[in-house]
């Protein structure tokens, strides 16, 4: 064979990997470590759900719901995995192979770990890490956030006094324990750390893990009416977030960010050193961003609504070409996209109430597919007829959200639908016996 | 030059090519955005930080290029090691040929560090027993097999799938084999990059997937397992 010949064999075998290499990044706001982007249409939406009491079988469970225009099923509710009990569910994370998805309880602090791949229509509970607490000391596993063959998880509280103060820890895929950070506390140059934690985000070029900081047990537990008329549970809510050497994991520079900062979204376009952020009681939106010395600096940048009205700010979705961030407030159940393009200046250019509440947000890694849903937490939703729970499908043009298809949760009697990840069936692929076989009968 | 050591060389060409041309982009839109690695810090100072085990690496039984069989902890142990799992055609550029790209810089650096270039070896194991024998293993290798290269560099095959998949498995290694649009198996193996770094107790205390892929760092990570206190005798 000459050497061009095979050089053409070799561009044309790259080329035929089209979708199937291992990308940078996922639906926008997972991981970076995550692989198998579904660049085109998601088949299945999971929704972690939380029980509720007198409600169908009362207990947390994974629901999955069919997605894909084309199959019978669009729209339908078509599996639903129940994991015993209630325990406050809330977020979720796939591991860096997306084959399994890691599921939280804020309350028991239990980990459940679901095997998505083998069959993303029907997924399956293969593994439970009931002993979060003995090992670190931590309460409310929070955030799932895949690095590779590790996941990391942000707790929210600690076990001596269920307050804010807590940390990072870091498991094998096997659900084996490896490691755990406590957030820093102390004076850190200006800042004193208050050592609350939320959200994870990295940007491997950078090295960087950026954390947040939210509130403790004693906060997220307790019933939310009755906590904003509580002054001194109001003071302890975050108000710093941390920049972090992700190698050495070493906090590098603590920042002043008051007001509970939650989500980060990095912009995931190559060589872009800033993230955003938004304050859940004081309504700003907040850049994350290295200056011209190189240092992390945390600036506002923009309000959300009114914020003498706490419309109280929650998941935020960040677009592909991080031009375009969704922002979701809870309280007035309002979906609000700002153009970013100018990440220092953001614009609010389009709002629209998606229900009387509204929690998250995911967009397709297209941009053109929005889904929301509802929970923030089982004692701080609405009451009454207020207390929507739903998962909900628009389709974006850019301009405006039309919305596709509406589940209701209680009517379905599933329960609060809260964070979402989304699987698509696997595509083209077998387990290598079969490679062996076909070999097998070349001979 | 044997064919297989010409598709390499042609795949890393494709790769190196590829590097460059993402890497004057700019990438305006994310989803262009390269996924090959790229540094932008400094890396932190070897034994500045600490790699906490994450796993112990399996065992199984694995053929060398000479056809003879040992047990995997042969090349996990008394030497820091880096091990990764390749194919001999595989071409995908930010696959085996961007690992390959990576190791081979890994041990130019090590060997202008002979003191740490003794202490170290680099093993590719084969995702396809079927095809990639002893004898595809040796032409692959070539001259980096030389067992008197200081930084020895293990090319790895195993017999069976029923021998390899446990070790893949215990790693959390994942691939599959892609089909063509007749449902037949095609030569692409779908899988995840990556590297595993393995102390000289055999405990895995890094694992490098291709946004990790920094020879620097890497390089740091060695030493870093290097300057830990010996075990005693």
């Amino acid at each position: 064979m000459s050497k061009l010949k095979v050089t053409a064999l070799a561009f044309a075998l790259i080329a035929s990997f089209g979708g199937t290499l291992p990308v940078q990044a996922d639906e926008t706001c997972n991981s970076p470590y995550t692989t198998k982007l579904i660049k085109g249409q998601e088949d299945f939406v999971h929704v972690w759900t939380l029980g509720v009491k007198g409600m169908g079988d009362e207990s947390d469970k994974l629901v999955t719901v069919d997605v894909n225009p084309k199959s019978k099923d669009y729209g339908k509710v078509v599996h639903s995995v129940t994991v015993g009990g209630r325990g406050e569910a809330h977020h979720t994370g796939f591991t860096d192979d997306r084959r399994f998805l890691w599921a939280g309880r804020l309350d028991d602090n239990r980990i459940f770990v679901f095997d998505i791949s083998s069959d993303p229509a029907k997924p399956k509970l293969v593994h439970t890490i009931s002993d979060f607490t003995q090992k670190t000391g931590y309460v409310g596993p929070h955030t799932f956030y895949a690095l590779p063959g590790r996941m990391m998880v942000q707790a929210l509280s600690n076990e001596k006094d269920h307050g804010g103060r807590t940390g990072l820890v870091v498991y094998n895929n096997k659900g084996e324990f490896v490691e755990k950070y406590d957030m820093p506390t102390g004076r850190h140059g200006d800042v004193m750390a208050d050592g609350y934690g939320y959200d994870i985000g990295i940007n491997p070029q950078k090295n960087a893990l950026l954390t947040s900081s939210f509130t403790g047990w004693n906060n997220y537990m307790m019933d939310f009416g009755k906590m904003v008329k509580d002054a001194d549970a109001m003071k302890h809510f975050g108000n710093t977030m941390v920049m972090w050497d992700l190698k050495s994991m070493k906090p590098q520079k603590v920042m002043n960010v008051p007001g509970a900062p939650l989500e980060i979204r990095w912009s995931l376009k190559n060589g872009d050193n800033w993230a955003y952020t938004a304050t859940a009681l004081t309504s700003k939106l907040v850049l994350i961003k290295q200056d011209a010395k190189g240092e992390w600096q945390a600036k506002e940048v923009g309000t959300v609504g009114d914020p003498s009205k706490v419309p109280l700010p929650v998941d935020i979705s960040i677009t592909a070409d991080a031009k375009g961030l969704w922002v979701n407030t809870f309280l007035d159940g309002t979906a609000r996209y700002f153009d970013i393009s100018d990440p220092e200046a953001p614009k609010e250019v389009y709002q629209k109430v998606i229900g009387s509440q509204v929690n998250m947000v995911s967009q397709s890694w297209d941009g053109k597919r929005v889904y929301f849903t509802t929970s923030l937490l089982g004692n701080w939703d609405k009451k009454g007829g207020d207390d929507q729970q739903f998962l909900k499908l628009f389709h974006w043009d850019g301009k405006a959200l039309s919305e596709k298809f509406s589940i209701d949760f209680y009517a379905l009697k599933l329960g609060r639908a809260h964070h979402m990840k989304f699987s698509a069936k696997p595509v083209n692929t077998a387990g290598l016996k079969e490679r062996v076989a076909e070999l097998a009968s070349n001979r | 030059m044997p064919i297989f050591r010409r598709v390499r060389t042609a795949a890393t060409a494709l790769v190196l090519g590829a590097l460059l041309a993402d890497g004057s982009q700019g990438a305006s839109n994310a989803e262009l955005a390269p996924s090959t690695p790229h540094q932008d810090f400094v890396a932190p100072a070897a034994g500045s930080y600490r790699l906490p085990p994450i796993q112990r690496s399996p065992n199984g039984r694995v053929v060398d290029i000479d056809g003879r069989t040992y047990g995997l902890a042969r090349y996990t142990r008394e030497r820091i090691t880096l091990l990764s799992f390749m194919y001999t055609y595989c071409v995908d550029p930010v696959g085996c040929p961007l690992a390959y790209a990576t190791l081979t810089q890994l041990r130019e650096r090590l060997l202008r560090r002979p003191d740490m270039a003794r202490q170290v070896r680099l093993v590719s194991l084969s995702f396809d027993p079927s095809h990639d024998d002893a004898a595809s293993m040796r032409m692959y290798a070539g001259a980096l097999a030389d067992p008197k290269s200081p930084v020895r560099w293990h090319f790895l095959t195993t017999r069976s799938v029923a021998d390899l998949k446990p070790m893949l498995d215990d790693l959390g290694q994942d691939v599959s084999v892609e089909l063509d649009t007749r449902g037949r198996p095609t030569r692409v193996l779908n899988h995840m990059l990556k590297l595993f770094l393995i102390d000289r107790d055999g405990r895995v205390r890094e694992i490098y997937t291709t946004a990790f892929l920094m020879p620097e760092v890497m390089f740091n990570d060695i030493e870093t397992l290097l300057l830990e206190t010996p075990r005693a005798p």
